[in-house]
């Protein structure tokens, strides 16, 4: 029986998949509402499987408190503050100004410090890379940085003399032609990669959604 | 139908009459696929963690699945199936997350079909897939928790991220775990660059279940994507050439 579902989940996969593509490349209404519809579908499943995806967590740190695992206090916390956003914002519903309140004075301002962190650890990062990876890519790597770092920045003596202006050249040289030159042959070969892994879930080689 | 659209879809049925035929062609003509460090060192990384009881952690990133930055974490689920196939009877088998509750439904998903393929069914716990956080950075702040509660010796980070990725990558440099990461964002690739010890540049972030025991299509659309970007490179030339020259 399961055989018989594999191929039956496979089939859906490809049909669904295919149908979406189709809606995207030919402009006919009936295969044009299709893919809406699936679309639609699609974003509805997505929203349930945040609930379950919510229901997973708290199942994972409920386990943790009651096993008193190491940083379970931490676990019981998210709980809480878990639990008392999902009440208040059933009660007063997702646009009241409790919850922006929790939004903008919590939820924003940690996220906002964890981007400051973000800054000292490529610092550090980068330190390491070039302490640890002596290769001749590490260090074009670290020297572009610097150009760009240098030619971009304000410097705190001599930001209007002649060195300035001449990294300011070199920065948008560099990024301009050697960078986006670069990222660009990248872009390709993600496109391709992007493309070649959707056809192989399309041809029912990969199936990522289990068997 | 403009011109562009026949385009598309020529490109599109192309391709996968092309993946097709090579995957025929593999059953006779075996690609032999090239040395990649990274990968060499992640299958030993895999087998340490096995034999020493330590964990191998698999992120499917921050993106959606619903969204276009979907294809990296679908190509992290087949890497995911393949690990947990090796792991499953393991002492401690691999646990997944990610940043979106349809990506950790994926994860459970894989994992399920990986541990009914051993027929070790009944050691799946849903639990091993895990939603983490809902938006990038929550997900990169609890990150830190099942890195060490979990003994992550290995941490790989396969799928869509942003700039949360570098402390996600970093983060398992400081558990001093095997790190290997790598995103569809090529700013984020810049980032791993620096943060992990070994980053996925360009599509090698799509290939890695080729390179853990992959399926033979999984081994012809490498040598589809060789050949493709070989076929770009020569039309980038020739175009540059004759522009140079005046005929374009």
């Amino acid at each position: 029986m399961r055989g018989g579902l594999h191929y039956l989940w496979t089939a859906l996969a490809i049909l669904f998949g295919t149908l979406v593509l189709l809606g995207y490349v030919f402009e006919i209404p009936a295969l044009q509402s299709i893919r809406n519809l699936l679309m639609q579908w699609s974003v509805i499943l997505s929203a349930a499987a945040l609930l379950l995806g919510l229901v997973n967590m708290l199942s994972v740190h409920w386990n943790k408190v009651g096993a008193q695992e190491k940083g379970w206090p931490y676990s019981a916390l998210l709980l809480l503050a878990l639990l008392g956003t999902f009440i208040v914002g059933l009660i007063f519903g997702p646009d009241s100004a409790i919850l922006s309140a929790l939004f903008n004075d919590v939820q924003q301002p940690v996220e906002a410090s964890l981007v400051a962190l973000l800054a000292v650890t490529l610092t550090v990062a980068a330190f390491r890379l070039v302490a640890r990876r002596r290769n001749a890519s590490s260090i074009v790597f670290a020297v572009s940085a610097l150009v760009v770092l240098l030619g971009t920045g304000p410097w705190l003596v001599g930001g209007d003399g002649s060195w300035f202006q001449t990294m300011g050249a070199l920065r948008a040289w560099w990024s301009q032609v050697w960078a986006a030159g670069a990222a660009r042959g990248l872009l390709l070969g993600v496109a391709l990669g992007a493309t070649v892994t959707g056809l192989r879930v399309l041809l029912g080689s990969d199936r990522p959604y289990g068997d | 139908m403009t011109v562009q659209d026949w385009l598309t879809i020529g490109i599109v049925a192309g391709l996968a009459a092309a993946l097709i035929v090579l995957t025929v062609a593999e059953r006779r003509w075996p690609t032999t696929l090239r040395r990649g460090a990274a990968f060499e060192a992640l299958d030993s990384a895999i087998e340490r963690a096995v034999e020493a009881g330590e964990r191998v952690h698999l992120s499917l990133g921050t993106g959606s699945l619903i969204g276009s930055d979907c294809a990296p974490a679908l190509a992290g689920a087949t890497a995911l199936a393949k690990i947990a196939e090796a792991t499953t009877l393991s002492d401690r088998p691999v646990v997944a997350s990610a940043g979106d509750g349809a990506l950790a439904v994926l994860a459970q998903d894989a994992l399920r079909g990986a541990y009914a393929r051993t027929g070790a069914k009944e050691h799946y716990r849903a639990t091993t897939g895990r939603m983490l956080g809902p938006t990038p950075f929550s997900y990169a702040a609890a990150l830190p928790v099942i890195l060490s509660s979990e003994k992550v010796s290995v941490h790989l980070l396969t799928g869509s991220f942003g700039a949360e990725g570098a402390l996600a990558a970093d983060m398992g440099e400081r558990q001093k775990a095997f790190v290997l990461a790598g995103s569809d964002e090529i700013q984020t690739q810049a980032l791993f660059f620096t943060t992990a010890e070994h980053a996925l540049i360009g599509e090698e972030v799509f290939v890695t279940g080729a390179y853990l025991q992959g399926s033979g299509m999984q081994r012809a659309s490498l040598r589809l994507q060789d050949g493709v970007r070989l076929a770009l490179v020569a039309a980038i030339l020739l175009g540059t050439l004759l522009r140079t020259l005046g005929v374009l």
